[in-house]
Protein backbone atom coordinates (compact mmCIF):
# COMPACT_ATOMS: atom_id res chain seq x y z
CA UNK A 1 0.00 0.00 0.00
CA UNK A 2 1.32 3.41 -0.91
CA UNK A 3 -0.33 5.76 1.59
CA UNK A 4 -1.80 5.30 5.07
CA UNK A 5 -5.12 6.46 3.61
CA UNK A 6 -5.07 3.72 0.95
CA UNK A 7 -4.09 1.19 3.59
CA UNK A 8 -7.02 2.11 5.85
CA UNK A 9 -9.38 2.02 2.87
CA UNK A 10 -8.14 -1.44 1.96
CA UNK A 11 -8.54 -2.65 5.55
CA UNK A 12 -12.11 -1.33 5.65
CA UNK A 13 -12.86 -3.10 2.36
CA UNK A 14 -11.40 -6.36 3.65
CA UNK A 15 -13.33 -5.99 6.89
CA UNK A 16 -16.48 -5.68 4.80
CA UNK A 17 -15.51 -9.00 3.23
CA UNK A 18 -15.51 -10.60 6.68
CA UNK A 19 -11.71 -10.72 6.98
CA UNK A 20 -11.08 -10.87 10.72
CA UNK A 21 -7.32 -10.44 10.40
CA UNK A 22 -7.89 -7.20 8.48
CA UNK A 23 -10.37 -6.08 11.15
CA UNK A 24 -7.75 -6.66 13.82
CA UNK A 25 -5.18 -4.72 11.81
CA UNK A 26 -7.67 -1.90 11.32
CA UNK A 27 -8.16 -1.86 15.10
CA UNK A 28 -4.39 -1.74 15.65
CA UNK A 29 -4.04 1.21 13.29
CA UNK A 30 -7.00 3.28 14.46
CA UNK A 31 -8.14 2.33 17.99
CA UNK A 32 -5.89 4.79 19.85
CA UNK A 33 -7.16 7.77 17.87
CA UNK A 34 -10.80 6.68 18.18
CA UNK A 35 -10.34 5.98 21.90
CA UNK A 36 -8.96 9.51 22.25
CA UNK A 37 -12.07 10.87 20.55
CA UNK A 38 -14.39 8.82 22.84
CA UNK A 39 -12.47 10.05 25.90
CA UNK A 40 -12.71 13.64 24.70
CA UNK A 41 -16.50 13.38 24.30
CA UNK A 42 -17.23 11.37 27.44
CA UNK A 43 -14.44 12.39 29.81
CA UNK A 44 -14.91 9.02 31.54
CA UNK A 45 -12.65 6.03 30.91
CA UNK A 46 -15.19 3.31 31.63
CA UNK A 47 -17.81 4.83 29.36
CA UNK A 48 -15.21 5.56 26.68
CA UNK A 49 -14.21 1.87 26.71
CA UNK A 50 -17.82 0.86 26.22
CA UNK A 51 -18.25 3.42 23.46
CA UNK A 52 -15.13 2.11 21.72
CA UNK A 53 -16.63 -1.39 21.73
CA UNK A 54 -19.79 0.04 20.15
CA UNK A 55 -17.64 1.75 17.54
CA UNK A 56 -15.80 -1.36 16.38
CA UNK A 57 -18.97 -3.46 16.36
CA UNK A 58 -20.46 -0.80 14.08
CA UNK A 59 -17.35 -0.75 11.92
CA UNK A 60 -17.58 -4.53 11.50
CA UNK A 61 -21.27 -4.38 10.63
CA UNK A 62 -21.17 -1.32 8.42
CA UNK A 63 -17.83 -1.60 6.64
CA UNK A 64 -19.70 -2.58 3.48
CA UNK A 65 -21.46 0.77 3.53
CA UNK A 66 -18.24 2.75 3.50
CA UNK A 67 -17.77 4.45 0.15
CA UNK A 68 -14.59 5.91 -1.13
CA UNK A 69 -15.72 9.48 -1.74
CA UNK A 70 -12.44 11.30 -1.99
CA UNK A 71 -12.50 12.18 1.69
CA UNK A 72 -10.30 10.61 4.30
CA UNK A 73 -11.40 7.17 5.54
CA UNK A 74 -10.44 8.44 9.00
CA UNK A 75 -13.34 10.86 8.74
CA UNK A 76 -15.74 7.95 8.42
CA UNK A 77 -14.19 6.24 11.45
CA UNK A 78 -13.98 9.42 13.54
CA UNK A 79 -17.62 10.26 12.74
CA UNK A 80 -18.71 6.77 13.87
CA UNK A 81 -16.65 7.14 17.08
CA UNK A 82 -17.88 10.65 17.82
CA UNK A 83 -21.52 9.65 17.26
CA UNK A 84 -21.24 6.47 19.33
CA UNK A 85 -19.66 8.42 22.19
CA UNK A 86 -22.35 11.09 22.03
CA UNK A 87 -25.06 8.39 22.10
CA UNK A 88 -23.49 7.06 25.31
CA UNK A 89 -23.19 10.55 26.72
CA UNK A 90 -26.82 11.42 26.03
CA UNK A 91 -27.98 8.12 27.49
CA UNK A 92 -25.95 8.84 30.63
CA UNK A 93 -27.42 12.30 30.94
CA UNK A 94 -30.84 10.75 30.10
CA UNK A 95 -32.75 13.87 29.25
CA UNK A 96 -31.34 15.94 32.05
CA UNK A 97 -29.26 18.82 30.82
CA UNK A 98 -25.63 18.18 31.46
CA UNK A 99 -24.06 20.75 33.69
CA UNK A 100 -22.05 22.89 31.36
CA UNK A 101 -19.15 25.19 31.87
CA UNK A 102 -20.14 28.73 30.99
CA UNK A 103 -18.99 30.17 27.69
CA UNK A 104 -17.70 33.62 28.44
CA UNK A 105 -16.53 35.67 25.49
CA UNK A 106 -14.11 37.62 27.65
CA UNK A 107 -12.29 34.45 28.72
CA UNK A 108 -11.92 32.97 25.29
CA UNK A 109 -8.64 33.65 23.66
CA UNK A 110 -8.41 33.24 19.94
CA UNK A 111 -6.55 30.05 19.03
CA UNK A 112 -2.87 30.68 18.53
CA UNK A 113 -1.79 30.20 14.95
CA UNK A 114 -0.57 26.65 14.46
CA UNK A 115 3.22 26.33 14.34
CA UNK A 116 4.94 25.13 11.18
CA UNK A 117 5.33 21.54 12.39
CA UNK A 118 1.67 21.38 13.33
CA UNK A 119 0.72 22.88 10.00
CA UNK A 120 2.74 20.37 8.06
CA UNK A 121 1.08 17.57 9.98
CA UNK A 122 -2.52 18.59 9.75
CA UNK A 123 -4.73 17.98 6.76
CA UNK A 124 -5.68 20.78 4.44
CA UNK A 125 -9.30 20.55 5.66
CA UNK A 126 -8.08 21.09 9.20
CA UNK A 127 -6.10 24.16 8.20
CA UNK A 128 -9.05 25.62 6.29
CA UNK A 129 -11.40 24.96 9.19
CA UNK A 130 -9.08 26.44 11.80
CA UNK A 131 -8.53 29.56 9.76
CA UNK A 132 -12.27 30.01 9.07
CA UNK A 133 -13.21 29.30 12.71
CA UNK A 134 -10.84 32.06 13.78
CA UNK A 135 -12.91 34.51 11.70
CA UNK A 136 -15.99 33.76 13.86
CA UNK A 137 -16.64 35.56 17.14
CA UNK A 138 -14.76 33.38 19.68
CA UNK A 139 -17.86 32.40 21.67
CA UNK A 140 -19.56 31.13 18.53
CA UNK A 141 -16.54 29.11 17.45
CA UNK A 142 -16.58 27.67 20.97
CA UNK A 143 -20.25 26.68 20.54
CA UNK A 144 -19.43 24.77 17.34
CA UNK A 145 -16.56 23.03 19.12
CA UNK A 146 -18.74 22.14 22.14
CA UNK A 147 -21.50 20.80 19.90
CA UNK A 148 -19.11 18.58 17.93
CA UNK A 149 -16.66 17.48 20.61
CA UNK A 150 -19.01 17.28 23.60
CA UNK A 151 -22.37 16.75 21.95
CA UNK A 152 -23.75 19.91 23.53
CA UNK A 153 -27.40 20.56 22.63
CA UNK A 154 -28.94 23.98 21.95
CA UNK A 155 -30.45 23.86 25.46
CA UNK A 156 -26.99 23.31 26.93
CA UNK A 157 -25.46 26.02 24.77
CA UNK A 158 -28.23 28.33 25.93
CA UNK A 159 -27.36 27.52 29.57
CA UNK A 160 -23.67 27.98 28.90
CA UNK A 161 -24.11 31.42 27.36
CA UNK A 162 -27.14 32.68 29.28
CA UNK A 163 -28.77 33.51 25.96
CA UNK A 164 -32.28 32.37 24.98
CA UNK A 165 -32.39 29.13 23.04
CA UNK A 166 -33.90 30.58 19.88
CA UNK A 167 -31.37 33.37 19.83
CA UNK A 168 -28.51 30.93 20.30
CA UNK A 169 -29.81 28.93 17.39
CA UNK A 170 -30.18 31.95 15.13
CA UNK A 171 -26.64 33.06 15.98
CA UNK A 172 -25.16 29.66 15.44
CA UNK A 173 -26.88 29.13 12.09
CA UNK A 174 -25.60 32.49 10.90
CA UNK A 175 -22.12 31.50 12.02
CA UNK A 176 -22.41 28.15 10.24
CA UNK A 177 -23.34 29.93 7.02
CA UNK A 178 -20.42 32.28 7.49
CA UNK A 179 -18.20 29.25 8.00
CA UNK A 180 -19.56 27.60 4.87
CA UNK A 181 -18.96 30.71 2.85
CA UNK A 182 -15.40 30.99 4.15
CA UNK A 183 -14.68 27.30 3.52
CA UNK A 184 -15.89 27.46 -0.07
CA UNK A 185 -13.60 30.38 -0.87
CA UNK B 1 -44.17 20.33 7.08
CA UNK B 2 -41.67 21.49 9.59
CA UNK B 3 -38.61 21.77 7.39
CA UNK B 4 -36.20 24.60 8.04
CA UNK B 5 -37.44 26.45 4.94
CA UNK B 6 -40.72 27.21 6.76
CA UNK B 7 -39.11 28.93 9.70
CA UNK B 8 -37.52 32.31 10.17
CA UNK B 9 -34.16 30.73 10.90
CA UNK B 10 -31.31 31.87 8.70
CA UNK B 11 -29.47 29.53 6.38
CA UNK B 12 -32.21 27.14 5.21
CA UNK B 13 -31.26 23.57 4.35
CA UNK B 14 -27.57 24.46 4.06
CA UNK B 15 -27.36 25.52 7.69
CA UNK B 16 -29.52 22.51 8.62
CA UNK B 17 -26.89 20.24 7.00
CA UNK B 18 -24.28 21.62 9.41
CA UNK B 19 -26.67 21.32 12.35
CA UNK B 20 -27.36 17.73 11.29
CA UNK B 21 -23.66 16.82 11.39
CA UNK B 22 -23.27 18.60 14.75
CA UNK B 23 -26.30 16.68 16.09
CA UNK B 24 -28.20 19.87 16.84
CA UNK B 25 -31.40 19.37 14.84
CA UNK B 26 -34.56 19.04 16.95
CA UNK B 27 -36.29 15.68 16.46
CA UNK B 28 -39.16 16.80 14.23
CA UNK B 29 -36.80 18.69 11.94
CA UNK B 30 -34.41 15.75 11.96
CA UNK B 31 -37.02 13.52 10.35
CA UNK B 32 -37.87 16.10 7.69
CA UNK B 33 -34.18 16.62 7.04
CA UNK B 34 -33.40 12.93 6.66
CA UNK B 35 -36.35 12.46 4.31
CA UNK B 36 -34.98 15.19 2.09
CA UNK B 37 -31.39 14.03 2.48
CA UNK B 38 -32.23 10.64 1.00
CA UNK B 39 -33.20 12.28 -2.30
CA UNK B 40 -31.11 15.44 -2.49
CA UNK B 41 -27.62 14.83 -3.87
CA UNK B 42 -26.48 18.42 -3.14
CA UNK B 43 -27.54 18.08 0.46
CA UNK B 44 -25.69 14.75 0.71
CA UNK B 45 -22.55 16.48 -0.54
CA UNK B 46 -23.02 19.23 2.03
CA UNK B 47 -23.32 16.65 4.80
CA UNK B 48 -20.20 14.84 3.54
CA UNK B 49 -18.24 18.09 3.41
CA UNK B 50 -19.32 19.18 6.90
CA UNK B 51 -18.47 15.72 8.25
CA UNK B 52 -14.99 16.05 6.80
CA UNK B 53 -14.43 19.56 8.12
CA UNK B 54 -15.84 18.97 11.60
CA UNK B 55 -13.89 15.70 11.92
CA UNK B 56 -10.82 17.96 11.69
CA UNK B 57 -11.86 19.35 15.10
CA UNK B 58 -10.54 16.07 16.50
CA UNK B 59 -7.07 16.63 15.02
CA UNK B 60 -5.74 18.11 18.29
CA UNK B 61 -7.33 15.22 20.24
CA UNK B 62 -4.50 12.99 21.38
CA UNK B 63 -4.47 9.29 20.63
CA UNK B 64 -4.74 7.18 23.78
CA UNK B 65 -3.99 3.46 23.71
CA UNK B 66 -7.09 1.56 24.87
CA UNK B 67 -6.59 -1.21 27.47
CA UNK B 68 -5.20 -4.37 25.83
CA UNK B 69 -8.19 -6.58 26.70
CA UNK B 70 -10.61 -4.35 24.80
CA UNK B 71 -9.99 -5.93 21.40
CA UNK B 72 -10.76 -9.37 22.86
CA UNK B 73 -14.00 -8.05 24.35
CA UNK B 74 -14.97 -6.64 20.97
CA UNK B 75 -14.13 -9.91 19.21
CA UNK B 76 -16.10 -11.86 21.83
CA UNK B 77 -19.05 -9.59 21.26
CA UNK B 78 -18.79 -10.00 17.49
CA UNK B 79 -17.66 -13.58 17.02
CA UNK B 80 -17.79 -15.14 20.49
CA UNK B 81 -20.85 -17.27 20.83
CA UNK B 82 -21.88 -17.04 17.21
CA UNK B 83 -22.34 -20.39 15.49
CA UNK B 84 -20.79 -20.57 12.06
CA UNK B 85 -23.25 -19.13 9.61
CA UNK B 86 -25.01 -21.22 7.01
CA UNK B 87 -22.64 -19.75 4.45
CA UNK B 88 -19.58 -20.87 6.33
CA UNK B 89 -21.06 -24.35 6.60
CA UNK B 90 -21.78 -24.68 2.92
CA UNK B 91 -18.63 -22.90 1.81
CA UNK B 92 -16.48 -26.06 1.61
CA UNK B 93 -18.98 -27.56 -0.79
CA UNK B 94 -18.82 -24.49 -2.98
CA UNK B 95 -15.07 -24.09 -3.16
CA UNK B 96 -13.23 -25.23 -6.22
CA UNK B 97 -16.16 -26.00 -8.40
CA UNK B 98 -18.30 -22.97 -7.80
CA UNK B 99 -19.38 -22.49 -11.38
CA UNK B 100 -20.10 -26.16 -12.02
CA UNK B 101 -21.99 -26.51 -8.77
CA UNK B 102 -23.88 -23.34 -9.49
CA UNK B 103 -25.05 -24.59 -12.86
CA UNK B 104 -26.02 -27.96 -11.43
CA UNK B 105 -27.95 -26.40 -8.57
CA UNK B 106 -29.62 -23.93 -10.85
CA UNK B 107 -30.71 -26.76 -13.11
CA UNK B 108 -31.93 -28.73 -10.12
CA UNK B 109 -33.85 -25.93 -8.52
CA UNK B 110 -34.95 -23.80 -11.43
CA UNK B 111 -38.67 -23.49 -11.66
CA UNK B 112 -39.29 -24.77 -8.16
CA UNK B 113 -39.91 -21.33 -6.75
CA UNK B 114 -41.78 -18.43 -8.19
CA UNK B 115 -39.51 -15.43 -8.53
CA UNK B 116 -41.77 -13.40 -10.75
CA UNK B 117 -42.78 -10.95 -8.03
CA UNK B 118 -39.26 -10.24 -6.93
CA UNK B 119 -37.64 -7.07 -8.23
CA UNK B 120 -34.43 -7.05 -10.23
CA UNK B 121 -31.43 -5.97 -8.18
CA UNK B 122 -28.57 -3.75 -9.23
CA UNK B 123 -25.29 -2.41 -7.95
CA UNK B 124 -22.76 0.04 -9.35
CA UNK B 125 -19.20 -1.07 -8.71
CA UNK B 126 -16.82 1.77 -9.34
CA UNK B 127 -13.08 2.04 -8.87
CA UNK B 128 -12.36 5.73 -9.50
CA UNK B 129 -8.58 5.31 -9.31
CA UNK B 130 -8.69 2.98 -12.32
CA UNK B 131 -11.67 4.44 -14.14
CA UNK B 132 -13.25 1.01 -13.80
CA UNK B 133 -17.07 0.93 -13.80
CA UNK B 134 -18.93 -2.35 -13.50
CA UNK B 135 -22.67 -2.85 -13.31
CA UNK B 136 -24.01 -5.84 -11.40
CA UNK B 137 -27.52 -7.02 -12.16
CA UNK B 138 -29.47 -9.90 -10.71
CA UNK B 139 -32.58 -11.10 -12.54
CA UNK B 140 -34.71 -13.23 -10.20
CA UNK B 141 -36.85 -14.54 -13.05
CA UNK B 142 -33.96 -16.37 -14.67
CA UNK B 143 -32.01 -16.62 -11.40
CA UNK B 144 -29.05 -15.16 -13.24
CA UNK B 145 -26.39 -12.85 -11.94
CA UNK B 146 -24.91 -10.58 -14.60
CA UNK B 147 -21.97 -8.24 -14.70
CA UNK B 148 -21.15 -5.74 -17.36
CA UNK B 149 -18.04 -3.61 -17.72
CA UNK B 150 -19.17 -0.11 -18.63
CA UNK B 151 -15.80 1.64 -18.48
CA UNK B 152 -12.15 0.97 -17.74
CA UNK B 153 -9.72 -1.72 -18.86
CA UNK B 154 -9.56 -5.31 -17.71
CA UNK B 155 -6.25 -5.61 -15.83
CA UNK B 156 -3.69 -7.26 -18.11
CA UNK B 157 -2.68 -10.75 -17.01
CA UNK B 158 -5.00 -10.69 -13.99
CA UNK B 159 -8.55 -11.80 -13.24
CA UNK B 160 -11.40 -9.88 -11.65
CA UNK B 161 -13.25 -12.08 -9.19
CA UNK B 162 -16.83 -11.54 -8.04
CA UNK B 163 -17.69 -12.11 -4.38
CA UNK B 164 -21.07 -12.19 -2.73
CA UNK B 165 -21.45 -11.26 0.94
CA UNK B 166 -24.94 -12.47 1.83
CA UNK B 167 -25.24 -10.62 5.11
CA UNK B 168 -23.16 -8.27 7.12
CA UNK B 169 -20.27 -10.16 8.62
CA UNK B 170 -20.80 -13.34 6.58
CA UNK B 171 -17.93 -15.02 4.81
CA UNK B 172 -17.76 -13.93 1.18
CA UNK B 173 -18.58 -16.51 -1.45
CA UNK B 174 -16.90 -16.49 -4.83
CA UNK B 175 -19.40 -16.29 -7.66
CA UNK B 176 -16.80 -16.56 -10.40
CA UNK B 177 -14.79 -14.26 -12.63
CA UNK B 178 -15.76 -11.18 -14.58
CA UNK B 179 -15.57 -12.11 -18.28
CA UNK B 180 -12.82 -10.24 -20.10
CA UNK B 181 -15.21 -9.38 -22.91
CA UNK B 182 -18.94 -9.00 -23.11
CA UNK B 183 -21.57 -9.75 -20.51
CA UNK B 184 -20.77 -12.07 -17.62
CA UNK B 185 -23.67 -14.39 -16.82
CA UNK B 186 -23.69 -16.65 -13.80
CA UNK B 187 -26.63 -18.90 -12.93
CA UNK B 188 -27.31 -18.74 -9.20
CA UNK B 189 -28.02 -21.71 -6.95
CA UNK B 190 -31.26 -21.49 -4.99
CA UNK B 191 -29.72 -20.77 -1.59
CA UNK B 192 -27.61 -17.93 -2.91
CA UNK B 193 -30.44 -16.57 -5.04
CA UNK B 194 -32.63 -16.23 -1.97
CA UNK B 195 -29.92 -14.32 -0.16
CA UNK B 196 -29.23 -11.91 -3.02
CA UNK B 197 -31.69 -9.34 -1.68
CA UNK B 198 -29.62 -7.22 0.70
CA UNK B 199 -26.35 -8.89 -0.19
CA UNK B 200 -23.24 -6.93 -1.07
CA UNK B 201 -21.13 -7.66 -4.12
CA UNK B 202 -17.39 -7.11 -4.13
CA UNK B 203 -14.78 -7.23 -6.85
CA UNK B 204 -11.18 -8.22 -6.18
CA UNK B 205 -8.21 -8.45 -8.49
CA UNK B 206 -6.68 -11.92 -8.46
CA UNK B 207 -4.12 -14.03 -10.23
CA UNK B 208 -5.33 -15.42 -13.58
CA UNK B 209 -8.18 -17.86 -12.96
CA UNK B 210 -9.09 -16.36 -9.61
CA UNK B 211 -8.00 -16.82 -6.02
CA UNK B 212 -6.83 -20.41 -5.50
CA UNK B 213 -7.81 -20.40 -1.83
CA UNK B 214 -11.46 -19.39 -1.90
CA UNK B 215 -10.54 -16.23 -0.03
CA UNK B 216 -9.80 -12.93 -1.76
CA UNK B 217 -6.03 -12.47 -2.07
CA UNK B 218 -5.69 -9.35 -4.18
CA UNK B 219 -6.88 -5.79 -3.58
CA UNK B 220 -10.61 -5.24 -3.17
CA UNK B 221 -11.52 -2.85 -5.96
CA UNK B 222 -15.06 -2.03 -4.92
CA UNK B 223 -18.03 -3.12 -2.87
CA UNK B 224 -21.69 -2.22 -3.31
CA UNK B 225 -25.04 -3.30 -1.97
CA UNK B 226 -27.51 -4.99 -4.33
CA UNK B 227 -30.76 -3.01 -4.39
CA UNK B 228 -33.84 -2.55 -6.57
CA UNK B 229 -34.02 0.47 -8.87
CA UNK B 230 -36.99 2.73 -9.32
CA UNK B 231 -37.41 2.63 -13.07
Amino acid sequence: MTTPQAEIEDLIARTAMGDRAAFRLLYDRTAAKLFGVCLRVLNDRGLAEEALQDVYCKIWARAGQYRVNGFSPMTWLITLARNAAIDRRRRRDAGARARVAPIDAAELVADPAPGPAQQAESRSEAQALMSCMSELPPERAEMVRRAYLEGATYAELSDATGVKLNTVRTWLRRSLMQLRECLSR
Amino acid sequence: MSGPEDTDLPGGWEAAAAEYVLGLLPEDELRAFEARLSQDRDLQQDVEAWSEYFAALTDPVEAVAPPPQLLRRIEDRLFGRKRPSVWQQILPYLLGAVAAAAIAWAAMFSGLLDFRNKPDLWADLETPSRGLVLLAHYAPESQTFMMQRDAGDYPAGRSLEIWMIPEEGDTPISLGLVAEDGLTQIPMPQQLAEAMDGAAIAISEEEPGGSPTGVAQGPILSIAQMAPRDE
